[in-house]
């Protein structure tokens, strides 16, 4: 039988061929996208845990868009927990432990070697989150946020939120010591002591307002503060062999820094603190204290605690200070979308479309969580939403220019006997260098520990 | 229908099969007595075996490997211990547990047999105070350890008391001359009106008659005190330290709350020190080995109190 076909042999496709073709290649592309999408209802239900960390902002947005994805996905149970900031890590160590995990989970950024050592995470299938490869998945985040989470040309986090510390400065405070804000701000450790002991105000011994104030209750932001001190002086907290330098001149010379507040400025009692675990800013945001470093505030945690400053907006970020002016960086840290390596593969699978509906509308995750802002650097930063966020442009090159904290499978000891060194010098005046010689001891041990596995 | 001889007529039908067969019945009647008490109390000891020695052993068992909670257990023999040896950290919580346990166990015994013999004098409206007082132990922990935090707050309600001594700020939490006995004293304040109640029964369990007999004998209040009601309340005496010297070292939450261990090392004790090493640090083996030493200082104490206690009970006869 003899194929009729109007076009011409040797002349080139025709154009019912061309819409033929590209009518195939449309149904198939719609096929394969409603396959994914829809896979679901065609299935067996699935039953998938999910873990996060608390927060007022963070945690509704991601159950919020958990229940849109089983709303689209019936078949699709998520059962979504989550757990205090700090112990978000030991619950997981646990759950791997006694084999209660969960399927997926977000992951600081600091735990990554943790879980990437003892290859607890599953590789992610870039294509399946919608990218071409793995260079296009990298190139769409911070290169080194992505090298966090990248073990062996392997990518094992989806960088969710990202962001860094600044400085907050309570700029009604500042006017009321003949300072202004916009342009006085502290650029250098140096001015952030002078700054700071203008805006002490003290009855007797005792501070009314502490002019800084350095977060003294959790190792977290110890570390978190300390960091890019330690960084900006040159040091390091481990030289190449895995030795902690953190007793070098260079840590000394920031534990000093980091000291001199009190102890040379007396512009902060360490001593004397309202803080609490979810609010560490409590001293700042009931104007106890002038500036302190921290995260990204949301206007409502500002709300929560002090309408007026928020009505009134005396507030505003600044980049941290630096050993030059101008100089000054902070830390930046990031949390990552992960799967469960020993989630059976349906349920892998499932996660990847999950997680990719969830990164699917970045704006709507703005408009819940900003300010903090987000790993990737499509989809969110040029929004009208974003623009118009106060003091927008201070948090993302807080971002930007932000160092990360050490990636090491002894974090947590690093972390405690950091936090405990500090202790022991702002609230027992001990000597700085031989603390950090202590520090350094504990520190190498827990090495040499983990070495010997 | 009769039954052939020895055979109990009123057997069970089938239908009851389940009853204990003739075998048992046959039994001398002790040991049936015996067999049930095993089978009432197994149970028990089941559960004894499963949820309390089981785990024991095998917390033993894992101080003697390397374990990081996600890959095989790996046998390393005396090396956790070794490693708790050179460690200052483990020997700082070592003291700072024994200084909890004894601080705490005087201020506890001393606190509540003063409270249950200053309500034991039947003064009108005694018995409310004890209610009030026995009011802290139903206070959720976390809660209490919260409240005394801000009371202890360095120009808290704990330092506005002492303002008229002219002192007018004292770190009761963040010095690490204050810390732990402030904790010592949070401690005393939630379990002595719990010991009280203790003390207070035995207290009343004194027969009046022999403070009488001693009154006429001309027996001064101290005297009375030393040789009446001291004597006569040993065992309760036993049980309250031995009690809340167990509580003691087992306390997590207080320290864990107030100071987070702090400052330094001054207030971490073993139970935090066993928590941070097994979850934080992932190091489940030294965290055993930990848990060990624990149990074998509770152990010696508790041994070493039981002869005292034993030998008291020969001398008094």
């Amino acid at each position: 039988m003899v194929n009729k076909t109007n076009s011409t042999p040797g002349a080139g496709p025709s154009r019912r061929d061309i819409l033929r073709g590209l009518g195939a290649a449309g149904a198939g592309a719609a096929a394969l996208g409603f396959g994914q999408r829809a896979w679901a209802q065609a299935r067996a239900p699935v039953n998938i845990s999910f873990w996060t960390f608390e927060n007022p902002q963070q945690r509704p947005w991601l159950h919020k868009r958990i229940r849109l994805f089983m709303e689209q996905n019936p078949a699709v149970k998520v059962d979504f927990q989550f757990f205090p900031f700090g112990d978000l890590g030991k619950k997981l160590s646990v759950g791997f432990a006694t084999g209660t995990a969960p399927d997926g989970f977000v992951s600081q950024d600091w735990f990554m070697p943790t879980w990437l050592a003892k290859d607890l995470l599953a590789p992610l299938d870039v294509q399946r989150l919608g990218y071409s490869s793995v260079k296009s998945f990298s190139d769409d985040f911070t290169q080194a946020f992505v090298a966090g989470a990248t073990k062996d040309g392997k990518v094992y986090g989806y960088p969710l939120w990202f962001y860094g510390f600044a400085n907050y400065l309570n700029t009604k405070q500042f006017k009321e010591v003949g300072l202004d804000a916009e342009r006085d701000w502290p650029q250098t450790w140096e001015q952030l002591g002078e700054v700071a002991k203008r805006l002490t105000v003290k009855s007797g011994e005792r501070f009314t307002r502490q002019g800084f104030k350095f977060a003294m209750h959790a190792a977290q932001w110890t570390m978190i503060q300390f960091n890019p001190m330690l960084i900006q002086h040159g040091g390091a907290w481990f030289d190449d062999s895995g030795k902690c330098t953190i007793n070098n001149a260079a840590g000394v010379k920031a534990m000093t820094v980091r000291a001199s507040i009190a102890r040379t400025y007396g512009a902060e009692d360490p001593a004397d603190s309202i803080a609490t675990a979810p609010l560490p800013q409590m001293d700042w945001l009931r104007e106890r204290a002038s500036m302190f470093f921290c995260h990204p505030i949301p206007p409502a945690a500002i709300a929560s605690q002090n309408q007026k400053m928020l009505s009134e907006g005396y507030y505003r970020p600044v980049q941290y200070p630096g050993v030059e002016p101008g100089r000054g960086f902070s830390t930046t840290y990031g949390f990552n979308l992960v799967v469960n390596a020993r989630a059976p593969k349906e349920k892998q699978e499932v996660l990847h479309d999950l997680y990719k509906f969830m990164m699917s509308d970045l704006a709507d995750c703005w408009k819940d969580t900003a300010p903090f802002t987000l790993a990737r650097k499509s989809g969110w930063a040029d929004t009208p939403e974003v623009r118009q966020f106060p003091h927008v442009d201070e948090i993302i090159k807080a971002k930007d220019q932000g160092v990360y904290l050490p990636r090491t499978v002894v974090y947590n000891e690093l972390a405690d006997a950091v936090h405990r060194g500090v202790q022991r010098i702002m609230l027992n005046r001990a000597d700085i260098k031989a603390t950090l010689d202590e520090i350094a001891a504990e520190v190498d041990r827990a090495t040499e520990a983990s070495k010997r596995g | 229908m009769a039954g052939r001889p020895g055979e109990n007529t009123l057997a069970a039908p089938a239908a009851y099969a389940a009853r204990p067969s003739r075998r048992f019945w046959r039994l001398h009647f002790q040991r049936r007595i015996t067999l049930w008490g095993i089978a009432f109390v197994l149970p028990a000891i089941l559960f004894f075996i499963v949820f309390k020695f089981g785990p024991m052993i095998w917390a033993i068992e894992l101080s003697f490997t390397s374990y990081d909670m996600v890959s095989e257990p790996a046998f390393v023999g005396l090396d956790n211990y070794r490693k708790l040896m050179a460690d200052p950290v483990f020997g700082a919580s070592l003291f700072n547990t024994l200084v909890y346990i004894a601080g705490s166990t005087v201020l506890i015994t001393l606190v509540s047999l003063g409270l249950a013999m200053a309500i034991n004098t039947r003064v009108p409206g005694a018995r409310y105070c004890m209610m009030a007082m026995f009011l802290t132990n139903l206070m959720p922990i976390i809660a209490v350890c919260l409240v005394w935090r801000f009371l202890l707050h360095p120009f808290g309600l704990m330092t506005q008391l002492l303002a008229p001594f002219g002192i007018d700020r004292v770190d009761w939490l963040t010095d690490t001359r204050t810390a732990m006995p402030a904790i010592i004293a949070v401690t005393a304040w939630r379990f002595a009106p719990y010991f009280m109640v203790v003390f207070l029964a035995g207290l009343l369990a004194i027969p009046r008659d022999y403070y009488e007999a001693a009154e006429i004998d001309g027996a001064t209040a101290r005297h009375r005190f030393v040789h009446v009601t001291l004597p006569l309340l040993m065992p309760t005496i036993f049980f309250v330290v031995v009690i809340s010297a167990l509580l003691s070292a087992r306390i997590f939450l207080m320290p864990y709350i107030m100071t987070g261990g702090g400052p330094g090392n001054a207030t971490r004790v073993l139970s935090m020190l066993i928590y941070e090493t097994g979850f934080s640090y992932l190091k489940m083996g030294e965290a055993a080995a930990i848990s060990v030493v624990l149990f074998a200082i509770m152990l010696v104490f508790t041994m070493g109190q039981m002869r005292l206690f034993m030998r008291g009970e020969r001398v008094h006869g």
